[in-house]
Parts: structure tokens; C-alpha cells; sequence
């Protein structure tokens, strides 16, 4: 006997799960990183070739849209940290019944976000204290 | 010859990319500690942190560590997107590229690294 699959398609009510989040944040937060590699020796050159290029490296990302970017790049990194870390737990069979997979997704996620929070708030402060 | 065709080649790469996120994860929180031990990171003082030998070498391997990473993530992306008839071409180049500009980006570190005395 045919039966119809179930047909929902309600974009509104569809969401991905925690850990799809979490999986594909992980995946375009390394692609950004992998593309900006360059770039970021190119910022390591500078930050250790003299004196003058790191002041001026350093002035660069604290003018406002860079250091947003700079945050944003930040958040890569650590999200791609906290999902990579929870992955190798995988790997050894750590955390994979599904309670514990969303416990932990929702760790990694919030993880990244509180502490670029914490660092941006910490920069405020600091370059309010000394401008 | 099999590897050649890029057979058996998967585990392998799986295995690197834990391997080299295993090294960076733990190099990270060994370089904060240590830039954080520096003090207020005005120039003298990050300069200072790559003075030494063993800086140099941990940091060399964490930039090699990072390309092979990017250059495996790449490619599970350029795999899992790009699987038209013709796209195996087209990946193959991606590959080419990124292998050549990750070289260059090694070949460059090590320039960056020992020039700092």
C-alpha cells in the first residue's frame, strides 16, 4: 500500500535543530577563517616587523568597523574552538546521547558568545580608562 | 597504486585533522597564558614573546598545524558542494590553489618568525 510521506514545509515552524546550528556555524566559521589566513600573517607581519607598523596595526583595528570585524573574527575562532573540542569528544564516544549532544552544543554556542562579549566589554573599558 | 586515485586517502586526512586540532587547542591557551604573563602587550613586549627558539618552533607549528586544518576543511567543503559532472576539474584546481597559497603562507611564516631578534 502507498502512503503519502508526511509533507511539512512550514518555513516559519521549521528549525534546525540546536546541534545543526551549532554543525553548520562550526563549518562556515572555518571557511571564513581558512580564507582570512592571509590576511591575519599579513597582521602578524606587521604586529613584528617595527615599532610604527604595529602602532598603526593596532590604531586600524580600533577604528570602529574593523574592530567589529575583528570581534566577528574572534567569534570564529572560538565557536570553531568550543564545536572542534566538542567533536573530539565524539570521536572518543563522549557526549553522544542526545541530551547530552544538546547540552553541550548549547555550551559551545553560548561559550563563544559570552566570551567575545566579555572581551569586547574588557577593550571598552580598557580604551575608555586609557584613551 | 591505489593512493594515487586519492583511495584511502580519507582516514588519513581525518586523522591530521584531529591531530592538528588537538595541537592548536592546546598551543592556544598556552600562548594566552603567556602573552598574558607578558604584561601590557605594547610592542617590546609582544616582539618579546617570539624572541625565544621554542616560541618560534610552537608558533611555526601551530601556522602548519592551521594550513593543513584549512586545507582538509576546505576540501570536505569544495567535496561536499561541488559534485557536478564537471565540477571533479574545477575541484581539483581549488585544491591546487589553496596548496599553493598555504605553501606560500608557511614559507612566509618562517620568514615572519625569524626575523624577530
Amino acid at each position: 500500500m502507498h502512503r503519502p510521506r508526511p509533507f511539512f514545509l512550514d518555513l516559519f515552524a521549521i528549525r534546525l535543530p540546536i546541534g545543526g546550528v551549532v554543525s553548520i556555524l562550526h563549518r562556515a566559521s572555518g571557511a571564513f577563517l581558512a580564507l582570512l589566513i592571509p590576511l591575519l600573517l599579513y597582521g602578524l607581519m606587521l604586529s613584528l616587523r617595527s615599532p610604527e607598523d604595529f602602532a598603526r596595526l593596532r590604531a586600524f583595528v580600533d577604528s570602529g568597523p574593523v574592530w567589529l570585524i575583528s570581534l566577528g573574527l574572534l567569534w570564529a575562532l572560538l565557536h570553531h574552538l568550543f564545536a572542534g573540542l566538542r567533536h573530539l569528544g565524539f570521536d572518543i564516544g563522549w557526549g553522544e546521547a542526545r541530551q547530552r549532544a544538546r547540552l553541550t552544543a548549547k555550551l559551545a554556542l553560548a561559550a563563544a558568545l559570552l566570551l567575545v562579549g566579555l572581551v569586547a566589554l574588557l577593550d571598552l573599558l580598557n580604551s575608555g580608562a586609557t584613551p | 597504486m591505489r593512493r594515487v586515485g586519492g583511495s584511502h586517502r580519507g582516514l588519513d586526512m581525518w586523522l591530521m585533522q584531529r591531530a592538528s586540532a588537538v595541537y592548536m587547542a592546546l598551543f592556544l591557551p598556552f600562548f594566552l597564558v603567556c602573552a598574558l604573563a607578558a604584561g601590557p602587550l605594547d610592542y617590546a613586549a609582544w616582539h618579546g614573546l617570539f624572541a625565544s627558539p621554542a616560541m618560534k618552533v610552537a608558533t611555526f607549528l601551530f601556522v602548519a598545524a592551521m594550513l593543513a586544518h584549512a586545507w582538509i576543511g576546505l576540501r570536505e567543503i569544495f567535496i561536499d558542494y561541488l559534485h557536478c559532472a564537471r565540477c571533479t576539474l574545477l575541484r581539483l584546481a581549488l585544491y591546487f590553489a589553496f596548496a599553493v597559497l598555504y605553501l606560500g603562507c608557511l614559507v612566509w611564516t618562517v620568514d615572519i618568525l625569524w626575523n624577530v631578534r
